[in-house]
């Protein structure tokens, strides 16, 4: 009965830091050497796990609140500091108006531009002029065969879409040519990389460089004023960052550029 | 000497491009690829784009991670910045009126934005909109708040409204909470520098 008391204190405790952190309240509500002794006085009768492991949320939720105490303190020295109080009554007394006016005055507009070039036109027309009315093409797509089921290894070797190696240790192996193509060159052209003898060779490289590129083994830069693409081979394996947007970018592996490059190699 | 000129002139046009033209979700781009785009000397670069930009009445802003924005900049600082084309001085009247905010929502925004400066960069969505709703219905607040979500201006996450890259590259924060709390308003500071 005791010990539970002693829980739901600390658990007390961590809402307390809890709710502080979340909603940017005063952290010096929060009495850190109070919560701090009472986590002295309890941890000698806590025995099982799960009791250590709250004391260790408690306290590391403690040390958050120590650090936001000193980010307050920074704040409430800095120029930007004001009483929430007294700004939440002023802007209740002024008119919207007036508030406009604020507004007007410290408001700097960030100024872009979104363009499209000539040869991305010509190229839209194209893609247009190339299009088949949807009514034609909906009509052309073959009747499913069966159940749908993913595609096996064997289909895909097969299909020469990857050897017998491990599709990791070829992923390797094509990382190591990147490098060895890029030279010590930050970078390379992507066609230059992708090139191979025959169009069907070119897809498989333009097919296992996406995986390059999503797997961290290399990135991708677009200059999108020249149009073009290059791949940039990391030295090392790069983590995949959850925190950092992933965008997928389709590039069309166009069998006259693959022909207008094999006409000039 | 005329070769270093002519290499100094193609790269500043080149900055204007990379920093004029949207290439990501949000306008702009980091320092890091400035540098990539330009080598070691970008900021002098970026300097010298100021000084074409000024005559037009724009400038680059440059706007540091977190809420410090520091007087000297390590080059991590400034590889972690984000460049934007920004307009140099105050808008006129007319000026805001063509860009086609209403009052009504522009008194929100300042509202919402003094209310989270003054809480240090974060408050509840529910404090705000009670303090909104003391002047406009319900259906507006969530909506106006929704919308400046959507435009870049406030980050919500779990309840809780941050100052978003917008209102952090367009807004002069010093200025505003001086002018919301009555105080100087003869010289408006600059919270972001105009070039590091």
């Amino acid at each position: 009965m005791k010990r539970s008391k002693d829980r739901n204190r600390l658990l007390r405790i961590i809402s307390l830091c809890v709710a502080i952190e979340r909603k940017g309240g005063n952290p010096f509500e929060v009495g850190v050497k109070e919560a701090l002794e009472t986590l002295r006085k309890y941890l000698p009768h806590w025995k099982v796990l799960e009791d250590f492991a709250l004391d260790a949320e408690t306290l590391n939720r403690i040390s958050s609140i120590v650090s936001l105490q000193g980010n307050w303190i920074k704040h409430r020295s800095s120029t930007l500091f004001v009483d929430p109080l007294l700004i939440e009554l002023k802007v209740k007394m002024l008119e919207p108006e007036k508030l406009l006016q604020i507004f007007r005055r410290t408001w700097r507009p960030v100024i872009e531009m979104d363009r499209l070039s000539n040869k991305r036109v010509l190229e839209a027309i194209d893609y247009w002029n190339r299009l088949q009315p949807i009514e034609d093409r909906l009509m052309k797509l073959p009747e499913p065969s069966g159940v749908l089921e993913l595609t096996s290894i064997e289909e895909l070797i097969k299909a020469r879409i990857i050897n017998e190696e491990s599709f990791t240790a070829l992923l390797q192996k094509f990382w190591l040519e990147l490098k060895e193509k890029a030279n010590g060159e930050e970078r390379i052209h992507y066609w230059d990389f992708i090139y191979a003898p025959s169009y069907e060779e070119t897809v498989i490289r333009a097919y296992l460089t996406s995986f390059l590129v999503t797997y961290g083994f290399a990135t991708m830069e677009i200059e999108p004023l020249e149009e073009e693409t290059f791949l940039v081979p990391y030295m090392e394996l790069r983590e995949l960052s959850l925190k950092e947007q992933m965008i997928s970018f389709p590039i069309s592996i166009d069998y006259d550029i693959w022909k207008e490059m094999a006409e000039r190699q | 000497m005329a070769e270093n000129t002519g290499a100094y002139v193609r790269k500043v046009k080149r900055a204007a491009k990379i920093i004029f033209y949207r290439r990501h979700r949000q306008p702009g781009v980091k320092g890091w690829e400035l540098r990539r785009a330009l080598g070691k000397e970008y900021v002098k670069i970026v300097d010298l784009l100021n000084q074409h930009l000024s005559s037009i009445g724009l400038q680059v802003r440059t706007v540091y991670e977190g809420s410090e924005q520091p007087q000297n900049p390590t080059s991590e600082q400034l590889d972690g910045a984000r460049f934007y084309m920004a307009v140099k001085e105050p808008l006129t009247a007319s000026d805001l009126v063509l860009s086609g905010w209403r009052v009504d929502d522009v008194a929100a925004l300042v509202v919402a934005v003094s209310y989270i400066i003054s809480k240090q960069g974060k408050a509840a969505r529910k404090d705000i909109e009670q303090i909104l709703r003391e002047k406009f219905p319900k259906w507006r607040v969530e909506r106006n708040l929704n919308r400046y979500i959507r435009q870049g201006y406030l980050n919500e996450v779990e309840d809780v409204l941050y100052l978003d890259w917008r209102a952090r590259a367009e807004i002069d924060q010093k200025t505003l909470i001086k002018l919301v709390i009555g105080g100087d308003t003869s010289k408006s500071s600059d919270q972001t520098t105009t070039t590091p």
